[in-house]
C-alpha cells in the first residue's frame, strides 16, 4: 500500500470498510459539555476503528490497524465535520497529551488533551506547529544513499549486512524516548552485540540533575508546585518558557495568583522575585527583579541560606559586593523566613552543580519538599551522554553509527562531529528532514512525522501517554522504532519472542496489553483490548502523582558540593534554548520562525543579547555584528540590546544558523551556537564563565515586529500593586480614561441573544506566545518571511504587545495579548466604501473577504492596528503545493492578495457552536465555543463568551473590578476587556496609605 | 483675491500692438507647423516616464501593493500622496476659469485655457491613483460605484472614499465640459484656418458645427456662464471631501475640523504654482510673451503669497488646537511632525510653504520670470511634501506605540510617481500641439483692436 502514491486523506472505501468493522458507536461531540459533564461525554465517546496501513518494512502489505477515535465514528463522519483523536506531543522535550482534529482523513490542529495530567488541555507554540511540519514539503520524501534515491529494502540489507560483522555500534536517540522506545533499544543493544546506546541533546538540566543524583541518591526531580507557593524564587531558572513543563508551571503559576473581587481584602499572591542574567520571560512577569550574574549566584544562594538560617548580615554583604539593592534582598530574607513550607526556589538547568547543592538546602531549610516540592521518580527524559565519552567512542572507529530522530552535526557541543562522523564505517540517519547528520550520513532514511506514528510516552511517574497516527504517511518514509524493530528482528535468534512482532504497532500495544494484565485477573483478552482502546480514547494512562516518600538530601553531598566561589572573566556567556526552535529542531518550522521571541520580538534571527550599557562600553548598537568567544571558538552574530540583560553577561538562543533542512531554514538567519557548547565547561555547558565579546565585521539588522517598548505614558496596561487592591479592588476605575459618552446615532441593541466578547486577564497572561501560534494555525494565516516583518507586514491575528516601564536598567515589563477588539463603535466600519467590513447583531466586527477591493482606509482607521493585509500573493505558492495545501482549516477562508483580514473571533467555531446548539433547540451553552487562543492558553487568561448571559466566564471578568478597555477614551466601544494586573512587589514604606499608588497613570 | 482694478487695465493683458491676424498666428501656427524637434524630444523623454507608470502598474497589479513601502500601520503612502497632490494642482484650472470668471477678472483670458487643460491631466493622473492603490483595482474599479447588481451589497455612504467616488469624477467631468464649451469656437477657428482636408475633418467634428453666429455666441456664454457657476462651489467641495478622507477618521493629525479649508487653500496655492511653472516654459517655447505678460505672472503671484500665508496659518494652528486639545495623542502627533523621524519632511515643507513664498513681497520678484521660477518650484515640492506629512506621519505613529513603523517608498513608488508625470506632461505636449493654448476669442476681446466693438460682454 505505501508503494501507492501518498494520499492525504482516507477514501471513501476506506471508511466504508472502516464502519463495517466499527464498534458500537453512538453519536456525540467533544465540544457540547453543556447538557453532560465532560467526563460523561469521555465515557459516551465511542470506539471506532480506522484502517491505516503503516509504512511497509519489506514488500508484504501490513495488516490494517485500529485508531480510536475520540469524538464521533466513523458511520457518522460527514465531510467537512471534524474528528478528534488523542494522541501525544512528543518532539519537545516534555511530553504533553493532544487532541488532534482531523478533517475529511487530514489533521489540520492541534489542540491539548484536557485529560492529559501535565498540560491540562493548555498547548504551546511549537504544539500548535506540529501540524505544519507534518506537510511540509521539504521533509525527505524517500531513502537515499549519499544523495541518490534507493528503497527500503536496500537500505535495510545493507545495515543487516553490516550490524552482525560489526563490533562496535552506535546507536544516539533523543532523550524523551517513550517507554516502548526504550525498551525497544535495550532488546536492540541486547541481540546486536556491540552496540552502545548514546543520548544526545544539546539542550538538559544534565548539571541540576546530577547534582539531584549526589544530592538525594536518586535520578528524579523535583517538580515545584508554585500554585501553593507564596514566595517563588527564581535563579535564572525561565520556567515559564523553557525550564521544565512550561505549560503546567505557567497554570500552577497563574494559579496562585487568582484573584476574587469579593475578598480584595484579604487577596493573596504570590511574589514572584527573580534573580537572573537575561530579560526571560519569567523575569518579564517578576514583581522583584534582580540583576545579576550567572556568576553570582551560588553566591546569592549560600547568602540566602546564611539569611535563612538566621545569619541576616550574610545577605547585606552580598548586596554590597555585588552591587544589589539591599532593601529587595532583606525583603525577599524576610518573605521566605515568614513562609517556611509556603515558599520554593528553583534554579536554572544550566547553572552549576553547586548552585543546586545550595538550592537545595536552601529549600530544605524552608520545608519545600513535600510542600511547594513533589519528588517525581519517573523522568521524562533519558540521562544525557557524556560528549567526550561518544568523541573517544568514535575516535577509535565505528563500524555502524545509526542517529535516530538527532542532528549531532547541527548541535554536538563543542562543534565538528562531522568529522568524527567520517570515521563511522557506514552512517545511518534517521529524520524527518535531510538535514546537517542526514546530509552527511552515507544512508539517510525518512522518518514518519509524529502524527503519522504510534508511540508512546512518560511525562513523569503515572502519566504514560499513547502517541497514535491520524493520517496514512505522507511520503515513503518509515518509524524510527519500526526501523529499529526491524533490525532488532533480524538480529535476534529464532527462539527471540521479538521474531513474532509483526510490527512497531504491536509492540507498543503488547506493552501496554502486558502492562494492563498484571493486575490480575483483568487479563483476559477482551478486558485487555478494552483496555487499550480507553487507553487511546482517554491518550493515556493518567494517575494521580502521589507524594510517596521524597528522598531525603544528604547534606554531607550538599556540602561537598559547596565549595570555592565561581571564577568569572569579563564576560559570561549563557547559551539559551530558544523559546520557539529549542535546539534548532523546529527550524524549518515556518509559523515557529515568525513567531516574535517573546521578550524581544525578534523574527528569523537571533542575537547576542547584551545590556545597553554593554554595548555602549564597546561602542555597537543593535545589529552591528560581534564575535563571541569561548575556549578559542567564535561565533559571530548581531548585537541585540535588551533592557534588563545584567552588564557583562551575553546571553544568545541556541537553534539558529541551520545549513541543511529545506527553503525555511535556508531563509533563516542567525549563528550555530553550538560550538560554544561545553568547551571550556563541561559540567555546565550552556553556561561559559569566561567569555569574550568584540567587535565583529559589518552589521545585519534584527527584524522585529515591535518597535517601541515604552507605553509613552499612555493609558495602555493599566497595573497596580496589590496594596492598591487590597485597598480598593476597583484601583483601576482611577486610571481609566472614560469617555464623554456622545452618540449621534441611537445605539444598536444587543441585549438579546448572543453578544460575543473576550476578556483577557492581563494579571494571568505571561506572555508565552501559544494564543499567536493557535491562532495562525486555526486561521490559515500565512508566513511572510523575514523581509515582509521587516517592511511591517507580518500577518498574525493576535499579538502580544510589550510594554516596559520604570527603571531603564531593569524594567517592568506588560505583555498585552493585541486582537480585533470588535469595536461596537467600529472606526473601521464606518470608513470602508463597499461595506466589507459590517457589525453583527452578535457584536462581531465581521470581515467579508470577498467584499474587500482593498483600500486599506479601515486598516488606518484602526486605533489599535489589528488588521492585516495581504500585500502580495502571500499563500499562492502554498495553495498551489498538493502537499502544503492540506495543512489549511477548511473552515477558515484563505486569503487573496489585496484582501484586508483580521481576528474573526473565530467566527466559524461560533457558528458550529450555535448550529449545534440550534439542533438541540438550545442557547449555546457558556465554554461550549472556545476560540483558538483562548483554547491555548496555559494560563487561562482568556474567556470567550456571551455577555448576555451573566453567568458566562466573560460576563462575569467584565464584571470585575480591575476591567479596563484599550483607548475606550474614543468611544469605540471595545468588546474586548482587559483585567488589570496586580503585581505584588514588596510593599513600598510599609503602614502609608496604600491608595498613595492609584495616583500615577 | 481682490486686486487694484488699475492693475487690471486691458493694456496691460497684452505687451506688445498686437493684431488680430498677428494674434491668430502667434496661436494656431504652432498647431499647423510640423513639430520642432524640441517637441519631439520633449515627448520622447515624457512618453518614456509615461512608459515607467505603465510598467510600474503592472508590477503593482500582478504581484500586489507589497511592492509598494506601504506597510501597517502605514496602509496609504505615495499613492494617497499623489492622488491629494494632483487633485490639488488640479484646482487652479477650474478656479481661474470658473471663479475669476464670475469675479470678472479679465486677466484671466491668457492663462484660462492652458490652466483648465493642466486641470483636466492633473485630475487624470490624480484618478489612476485611488484605484491602483487598492488591492483588488480590477474589483474596486467597479464596486466602488452604484450600479444595479444583484450581490445583495450596496456601497457605504458613510465612508468618505466613496464621497471622493462622486467628488472627483463630478469634478473631472465638470472640468472637461467647462474647458471644452471654451474650446468650441477656437476649434472652429481652427477649422476655418485648416488647409487639409483631414484636418478640416477633424476639427469640423471637434467644433460640433460652431459658425459664430449670434445664437450661437449667445447661447454659448449663458452656458460658459452655467458652468462658471457650476464649478464654483466644486472648486470648494472637491478638496473639502478629499479633506474628509482624513478629517472623517479618528486618526490623530487627521481627525481635525480645520482640514476642509486648508486643503482648499493648498489646493490653490499649489495649483497656482504649478500654472506658472508650466506656463513660463509654454509662453517662452511659443513666445507668447506678450500675451501671456509679466503683469500674469504678478497676479498669480500675489495669489500664490496669500494662500501660502493661509496654508501657514493652518500649519500653526494645527499645533495649537493639538495643545489646546489637552489630548495626549493629538500633542504627540505634531511633536512628531516636527521633532520626530519624519522632521525633514516637516521643516522640507514648511521652508518651501511658507519661508519660501514671503520672497514673493518683493515686486521684482514677482515680475521677474527668472526670480520667480525657483520659488513656484519650491512650493509644488513642498505641496507635495505636505501631503506625505499628512498622510505618513500621521499614520506612523498613532495611538499603540507597539504598532509604531516608519515608511520608506519602494522604487515602484517612485516609479509610479515620476511616471504621473510622463502622463501629465506627456497630454500637456499633445494639447500644446492640437488644441489652441490660449483662449483666442478671448484674447481678442481684451486686445486693443477690438476695445469699443462688444468687450466687456463676456469678460
Amino acid at each position: 500500500m505505501s508503494q501507492q502514491p501518498p494520499k492525504g486523506y482516507h477514501s471513501l472505501e476506506t471508511m466504508q470498510r472502516l464502519q463495517r468493522s466499527a464498534l458500537p458507536t453512538r453519536d456525540e461531540d467533544l465540544s457540547a459539555p453543556d447538557a453532560v459533564t465532560r467526563r460523561d461525554v469521555l465515557k459516551l465517546m465511542m470506539g471506532a476503528s480506522t484502517a491505516l496501513a503503516l509504512g511497509t518494512t519489506g514488500c508484504a502489505r501490513k495488516p490494517e490497524r485500529e485508531i480510536i477515535s475520540r469524538a464521533t465514528g466513523p458511520e457518522y463522519q460527514k465531510p467537512g465535520k471534524a474528528l478528534y483523536y488523542s494522541s501525544t506531543y512528543t518532539d519537545g522535550p516534555v511530553p504533553y497529551g493532544v487532541m488532534i482534529k482531523t478533517v475529511d482523513g487530514r489533521p489540520v490542529k492541534i489542540e491539548g488533551n484536557p485529560d492529559h495530567p501535565v498540560n491540562q488541555g493548555a498547548s504551546d507554540a511549537a504544539m500548535q506547529a506540529w501540524v505544519l511540519s507534518l506537510y511540509d514539503p521539504d521533509r525527505l520524501r524517500e531513502p537515499t544513499e549519499g544523495t541518490a534515491p534507493t528503497t527500503w529494502e536496500a537500505a535495510d540489507d545493507r545495515i543487516l549486512a553490516a550490524l552482525p560483522q560489526a563490533s562496535n555500534v552506535v546507536l544516539m536517540t533523543r532523550a524523551n524516548l517513550g517507554p516502548s522506545e526504550r525498551a525497544l533499544v535495550k532488546r536492540f543493544t541486547e541481540v546486536c552485540s556491540g552496540a552502545r546506546h548514546f543520548v544526545h541533546e544539546a539542550v538538559h538540566d544534565t548539571p541540576r540533575r546530577s547534582a539531584w543524583n549526589r544530592l538525594y541518591g536518586a535520578d528524579g526531580e523535583w517538580l515545584p508546585r508554585f500554585d501553593l507557593a507564596r514566595v517563588i524564587v527564581s535563579l535564572d531558572s525561565d520556567f515559564l518558557a523553557t525550564d521544565g513543563a512550561a505549560l503546567e508551571n505557567i497554570r500552577l503559576f497563574t494559579r496562585g495568583r487568582k484573584l476574587d473581587d469579593a475578598h480584595h481584602g484579604e487577596a493573596d499572591i504570590s511574589r514572584l522575585y527573580v534573580a537572573e542574567s537575561a530579560m526571560s520571560l519569567t523575569g518579564s512577569n517578576a514583581d522583584e527583579r534582580i540583576c545579576l550574574k550567572p556568576s553570582a549566584m551560588g553566591a546569592f544562594a549560600r547568602a540566602l541560606l546564611d539569611a535563612v538560617r538566621g545569619r541576616s548580615e550574610a545577605i547585606a554583604e552580598f548586596a554590597r559586593v555585588h552591587r544589589v539593592d539591599e532593601k529587595t534582598l532583606t525583603a525577599l530574607t524576610k518573605d521566605l523566613r515568614e513562609n517556611s513550607q509556603r515558599s520554593v526556589v528553583v534554579a536554572g538547568p544550566h547553572l552549576p552543580q553547586q548552585v543546586h547543592a545550595a538550592v537545595a538546602l536552601l529549600n530544605d531549610e524552608l520545608q519545600a519538599p513535600g510542600h511547594t516540592l513533589v519528588w517525581n521518580p519517573v523522568r521524562a527524559a533519558l540521562p544525557v551522554s557524556d560528549p567526550a565519552e561518544v568523541e573517544s567512542v568514535f575516535e577509535r572507529g565505528v563500524d555502524v553509527a545509526v542517529f535516530l530522530g538527532v542532528n549531532p552535526v547541527y548541535d554536538w557541543p563543542g562543534g565538528g562531529f562531522a568529522a568524527l562522523l567520517q570515521k563511522a564505517a557506514l552512517s545511518v540517519g534517521h529524520g524527518l528532514y535531510r538535514d546537517e547528520t542526514l546530509a552527511a550520513c552515507t544512508l539517510a532514511l525518512p522518518s514518519h512525522h509524529g502524527l503519522e506514528s504510534w508511540n508512546d510516552a512518560v511525562a513523569r511517574a503515572g502519566v504514560e501517554s499513547i502517541c497514535q497516527p491520524v493520517i496514512a504517511p505522507l511520503f515513503n518514509s518509515r518509524q524510527e522504532a519500526e526501523s529499529l524493530l526491524a533490525w532488532t528482528r533480524a538480529l535476534a535468534p529464532d527462539s527471540d519472542p521479538i521474531r513474532t512482532c509483526s510490527d512497531w504497532h504491536d509492540y507498543v500495544r503488547a506493552r501496554w496489553q502486558g502492562e494492563s494484565t498484571s493486575e490480575g485477573e483483568a487479563g483476559d483478552r477482551l478486558t485487555r483490548r478494552r483496555t487499550w482502546q480507553d487507553c487511546l480514547r482517554r491518550g493515556g494512562r493518567f494517575e494521580e502523582l502521589t507524594a510517596a516518600s521524597p528522598p531525603r538530601l544528604s547534606h554531607d553531598a550538599a556540602q561537598a558540593l559547596t565549595p570555592s566561589p565561581m571564577e568569572a572573566g569579563d564576560y559570561e556567556l549563557v547559551i539559551l534554548p530558544d523559546p520557539a526552535l529549542w535546539d534548532g529542531r523546529f527550524a524549518g518550522n515556518g509559523w515557529l520562525q515568525e513567531l516574535p521571541d517573546p521578550v524581544s520580538k525578534v523574527v528569523w534571527d537571533s542575537g547576542a543579547i547584551v545590556s545597553p550599557h554593554t554595548a555602549e562600553g564597546l561602542g555597537l548598537v543593535e545589529g552591528d555584528m560581534v564575535v563571541v568567544e569561548v575556549g578559542g571558538r567564535s561565533v559571530e552574530l548581531p548585537l541585540l540590546m535588551q533592557p534588563g540583560a545584567v552588564d557583562g553577561v551575553i546571553s544568545a538562543y541556541l537553534g539558529y544558523g541551520r545549513m541543511e533542512g529545506g527553503v525555511i531554514v535556508e531563509q533563516a538567519q542567525g549563528a550555530n551556537l553550538a560550538p560554544l557548547l561545553g568547551r571550556e565547561n563541561p559540567s555546565h555547558p550552556r553556561l561559559a564563565l569566561k567569555a569574550a565579546l568584540r567587535r565583529g565585521s559589518g552589521h545585519r539588522k534584527l527584524v522585529r515586529t515591535q518597535k517601541q517598548f515604552s507605553m509613552h505614558d499612555r493609558p495602555i496596561v493599566l497595573d497596580g500593586t496589590l496594596q492598591e487592591y487590597r485597598h480598593d479592588a476597583g484601583f483601576v476605575e482611577h486610571k481609566r480614561h472614560l469617555p464623554e459618552p456622545v452618540q449621534m446615532y441611537d445605539p444598536w441593541d444587543y441585549s438579546k441573544g448572543y453578544k460575543w466578547a473576550i476578556a483577557v486577564d492581563l494579571g494571568a497572561c505571561v506572555g508565552c506566545n501559544a494564543c499567536v501560534a493557535a491562532c495562525q494555525a486555526e486561521n490559515n494565516i500565512p508566513i511572510v518571511g523575514r523581509d515582509q516583518v521587516d517592511r511591517g507586514r507580518e500577518m498574525h491575528w493576535i499579538r502580544i504587545d510589550r510594554y516596559h516601564a520604570g527603571d531603564a536598567d531593569n524594567p517592568t515589563v506588560h505583555h498585552q495579548p493585541m486582537l480585533c477588539q470588535h469595536c461596537d463603535n467600529a472606526p473601521c466600519e464606518s470608513v470602508c466604501p463597499v461595506n466589507a467590513t459590517s457589525h453583527s447583531p452578535e457584536g462581531l466586527n465581521e470581515m467579508t473577504y470577498n467584499r474587500c477591493v482593498g483600500t486599506r482606509y479601515c486598516s488606518n482607521n484602526c486605533p489599535h492596528k489589528v488588521r492585516r493585509f495581504n500585500f502580495l500573493r502571500y499563500q499562492d505558492a502554498q495553495l498551489r503545493d498538493p502537499v502544503q495545501e492540506l495543512v489549511f482549516n477548511p473552515q477558515v477562508t484563505v486569503r487573496g492578495v489585496g484582501v484586508m483580514e483580521k481576528c474573526t473571533f473565530c467566527v466559524q467555531r461560533i457558528n458550529e457552536g450555535k448550529f449545534k446548539a440550534r439542533n438541540r433547540d438550545q442557547q449555546v451553552a457558556d465554554g461550549a465555543i472556545q476560540t483558538a487562543c483562548q483554547q491555548a492558553c496555559p494560563a487561562q487568561a482568556i474567556a470567550f463568551g456571551n455577555v448576555n448571559d451573566p453567568d458566562s466566564a466573560v460576563a462575569k471578568m467584565n464584571a470585575s473590578k480591575r476591567t479596563f478597555f484599550v483607548l475606550e477614551e474614543l468611544n469605540v466601544k471595545p468588546n474586548v476587556a482587559y483585567l488589570a494586573r496586580v503585581r505584588n512587589p514588596i510593599p513600598q514604606r510599609p503602614g502609608h496609605d496604600p491608595s498613595d499608588g492609584s495616583r500615577h497613570g | 483675491m481682490s486686486a487694484n482694478p488699475s492693475l487690471l487695465a486691458p493694456a496691460a493683458l497684452t505687451t506688445e500692438e498686437v493684431d488680430l491676424r498677428r494674434l491668430d498666428r502667434d496661436i494656431y501656427g504652432p498647431m499647423e507647423a510640423f513639430p520642432t524637434y524640441r517637441w519631439w524630444a520633449a515627448i520622447l523623454l515624457t512618453g518614456g516616464l509615461a512608459g515607467i507608470f505603465v510598467v510600474c502598474l503592472a508590477v503593482t497589479v500582478l504581484r500586489g501593493i507589497g511592492t509598494w513601502g506601504n506597510n501597517v500601520p502605514v496602509g496609504w503612502g505615495w499613492a494617497i500622496v499623489n492622488f491629494v497632490f494632483w487633485v490639488g494642482i488640479g484646482h487652479a484650472g477650474t478656479l481661474i476659469s470658473a471663479i475669476l470668471f464670475l469675479f470678472r477678472q479679465r486677466w484671466r483670458t491668457g492663462i484660462a485655457r492652458f490652466a483648465e487643460a493642466m486641470t483636466i491631466f492633473a485630475v487624470i493622473c490624480a484618478m489612476q491613483f485611488p484605484l491602483i492603490h487598492t488591492g483588488r483595482p480590477w474589483l474596486a474599479m467597479f464596486w466602488l460605484i452604484p450600479y444595479p447588481n444583484d450581490m445583495g451589497v450596496y456601497q457605504n455612504f458613510r465612508s468618505p472614499l466613496e464621497w471622493d467616488v462622486f467628488a472627483v469624477s463630478t469634478y473631472g467631468l465638470v472640468s472637461l465640459m467647462f474647458w471644452y464649451t471654451g474650446l468650441i469656437p477656437d476649434l472652429a477657428t481652427a477649422r476655418d484656418r485648416a488647409g487639409h482636408w483631414f484636418r478640416k475633418f477633424v476639427y469640423g467634428i471637434l467644433s460640433l458645427g460652431w459658425r459664430g453666429s449670434n445664437r450661437a455666441w449667445s447661447h454659448y456664454e449663458k452656458a460658459y456662464l452655467l458652468f462658471a457657476g457650476l464649478s464654483t462651489p466644486l472648486v470648494l467641495s472637491v478638496h473639502s471631501i478629499v479633506s474628509f478622507d482624513f478629517a472623517v477618521s479618528v486618526i490623530p493629525g487627521w481627525h481635525t475640523t480645520i482640514f476642509p479649508p486648508y486643503f482648499v487653500a493648498g489646493a490653490i496655492f499649489s495649483g497656482f504654482a504649478m500654472v506658472a511653472t508650466l506656463i513660463i516654459i509654454m509662453r517662452k517655447m511659443f513666445r507668447l510673451q506678450h500675451l501671456i505678460t509679466d503683469n500674469h505672472l504678478e497676479l498669480m503671484n500675489k495669489i500664490i503669497i496669500a494662500t501660502s500665508m493661509m496654508v501657514g496659518y493652518s500649519y500653526a494652528m494645527e499645533f495649537f488646537t493639538a495643545w489646546y486639545s489637552g489630548v495626549a495623542y493629538e500633542r504627540y502627533v505634531f511633536l512628531n511632525r516636527a521633532l520626530g523621524p519624519y522632521a525633514w519632511a516637516y521643516w522640507t515643507m514648511a521652508i518651501c510653504n511658507v519661508l519660501v513664498p514671503q520672497l514673493l513681497w518683493f515686486k521684482k520678484i514677482r515680475r521677474t520670470a527668472l526670480l520667480m521660477y525657483p520659488i513656484v518650484i519650491l512650493v509644488n515640492v513642498g505641496m507635495w511634501f505636505e501631503r506625505f506629512v499628512i498622510v505618513v506621519t500621521s499614520l506612523h505613529r498613532d495611538f499603540l506605540p507597539t504598532s509604531w513603523d516608519y515608511f520608506r517608498p519602494s522604487l515602484i513608488d517612485i516609479g509610479l510617481f515620476v511616471g504621473s508625470w510622463g502622463i501629465f506632461l506627456t497630454l500637456l505636449l499633445l494639447f500644446c500641439r492640437f488644441l489652441p493654448t490660449i483662449a483666442a476669442t478671448e484674447v481678442k476681446v481684451v486686445v486693443a483692436e477690438s476695445h469699443g466693438s462688444h468687450g466687456g460682454q463676456h469678460g
